[in-house]
């Protein structure tokens, strides 16, 4: 194996642990990005001369950890002008020996550090996926449509914001623990919903998709009997399962009980099935589990043909239970009207609270302009349509809204 | 490590039982802060009608009377604490009693 591709595979294995756990052992994301960048570059002078080292992940953390002590202790040169004795150059021993350590695995507590609650909530997954999974800022800024300048200092302000006012680097304390948890699990919720945006998978946001799929898996293995944390890989897992079938060949919009059942992916609905089944044997529900069990359902539709409304109709009520949204008021009506008649639907969307504000709020038009289609309301069903496409919808969906304006006739 | 928690309250609370309340429970949080040996300092402020405030534009100062923001929330005293982290310092924080709404800034203090 040639060194590129060695280095290539030892990053992709071990990248996040070494990446944490220089990172937690210095207490100082900054010199732990330093010092990693500083041992792949080392490694592809060495060993495209040398050939790739027998364990290349061990010669990667043990070069990347001598890095990081040379730049603590400059900097304590810097700052305090007081020299300490010059660590040995590393001789061929040093580092055999090093090699017999196991890196520690410090990936959950990287994960804390970088979704502590004291940091703003748009830097906590960018600094996640900067210092655990090692993207670039280039391809952070892309992802979330800014510039690699304004991404830069956001990453910038936040390390410095954990550096200067000492956050702990530490898995929380029991008592703080669910709060914290939360945190992790809403921040991984947001990058993921910002990566579903993009129905058509092609831009920059929807590569976070992958990321985020991943990240969330990688929390299943560190928080194995946290039942919520399964909930969300299992959400990500069937949301994420359905991409292939939600664009028509116009780039149209395809709403879930349309969409055909033989393009969503199998594995990854096997994978979430899977992943619900050990949540449940915890036996302590919570809101992700519930989303993930209404996808769930519909994930059936592959298997039975038919979708279970009134089951998605009774999750939603479980749902709105523990944790209140108009989103999930607005698609329980459109679940009660699938279940017991637009009527009924049309009724449970007009108890949803303070209409005025959501006139303005596209998923509530969509939802009413189809549910009065339902009813055959078709002058009506076009006036919501109208008000949803002055919405600005995004590019497929107001293709959807359009094509459906056309179909009325009206 | 050194934080200083600010309190910024609101100064229209004048129920006479409330303050007492409030008063009694700001006596506990102290002993218990010295009882952990967190406390370095702290006290509360006269309102902020007692301000006084020193302005510096182009070099030129001017007094104002009042407090450097006319807020609804004014800064109502301060403690100055040791800790061993931020989450530590914010736990410290999250026990400092006021009225129904208040605030608290916790800052780490730049050693000189």
């Amino acid at each position: 194996m040639d060194a590129e591709a060695a280095l290539d595979a030892a990053v992709r294995e071990a990248g996040d642990r070494i990446r944490a756990a220089l990172a937690i052992r210095f207490r100082d994301l900054d010199m732990a990005e330093e010092a990693f960048a500083f041992a792949s570059l080392r490694a592809m002078e060495t060993w495209s001369r040398d050939g790739p080292p027998r364990d290349p992940a061990a010669w990667l953390y043990t070069v990347g950890r001598r890095r990081a002590f040379d730049l603590g202790r400059r900097a304590k040169v810097r700052t305090s002008a007081v020299l300490d004795a010059p660590e040995p150059a590393p001789d061929p021993e040093s580092i055999l020996i090093a090699a017999f350590e196991p890196i520690p695995d410090e990936r959950l507590r990287l994960i804390f550090v970088c979704c502590h609650p004291a940091l703003a909530p748009e830097a906590r997954i960018a600094l996640t996926l900067r210092t655990l999974c090692g993207l670039s800022v280039e391809r952070l800024a892309r992802a979330w449509l800014t510039s690699e300048v304004a991404m830069l200092q956001r990453l910038t302000r936040a390390k410095r914001k954990i550096r200067d006012t000492r956050i702990r680097f530490e898995i929380p304390e029991p008592d703080a623990w669910g709060e914290r948890l939360e945190t992790v699990l809403a921040t991984l919720e947001i990058a993921y919903a910002q990566a579903y945006e993009d129905a058509g998978g092609t831009s920059d946001a929807a590569g976070l998709a992958h990321e985020t799929l991943r990240l969330s898996g990688l929390l299943c293995d560190l928080a194995p009997n946290e039942p919520e944390v399964l909930g969300l890989a299992a959400l990500i897992r069937l949301t994420e399962s359905r991409r292939p079938a939600r664009l028509d060949e116009r780039g149209a919009m395809i709403p879930l009980s349309e969409q055909a059942v033989a393009l969503w992916d199998s594995r990854l609905i096997a994978e979430a099935a899977a992943l619900l089944r050990r949540a449940a044997q915890l036996g302590r529900s919570g809101p992700y589990q519930l989303m993930a069990t209404i996808h769930a359902v519909h994930a059936a539709r592959r298997e039975t043909g038919v979708t279970g409304w009134a089951d998605i109709v009774l999750l939603y009520d479980m749902l709105l239970a523990v944790r209140p949204s108009a989103v999930a008021q607005v698609n329980r009506a459109v679940a009660v009207g699938e279940a017991q008649g637009a009527d009924a639907g049309l009724a449970a969307l007009a108890a949803v609270s303070d209409p005025a504000r959501l006139a303005g709020w596209l998923p509530y038009q969509a939802a009413l302009a189809g549910l009065r289609a339902q009813a055959d309301l078709k002058a009506e069903a076009a006036e919501a349509l109208r008000a949803a496409l002055a919405l600005r919808p995004a590019p497929a969906e107001r293709l959807f809204l359009a094509h459906r304006l056309g179909e009325l006739g009206a | 490590m050194q934080y200083l928690l600010i309190i910024y309250g609101d100064e229209s609370l004048d129920d006479p039982v409330t303050l007492q309340e409030i008063t009694a429970a700001h006596m506990r949080l102290g002993a218990e802060l010295r009882e952990a040996g967190a406390i370095v300092g702290g006290d509360r402020l006269k309102p902020s009608d007692t301000a006084t405030t020193i302005r510096t534009a182009g070099g030129a100062q001017t007094l104002h009377d009042g407090p450097y923001a006319e807020t609804r929330e004014q800064l109502a005293g301060y403690y100055l604490i040791e800790a061993a982290d931020l989450d530590a310092a914010i736990a410290w924080g999250r026990k400092i009693p006021g009225g129904p709404n208040y605030a608290i800034e916790v800052r780490p203090i730049w050693p000189i």
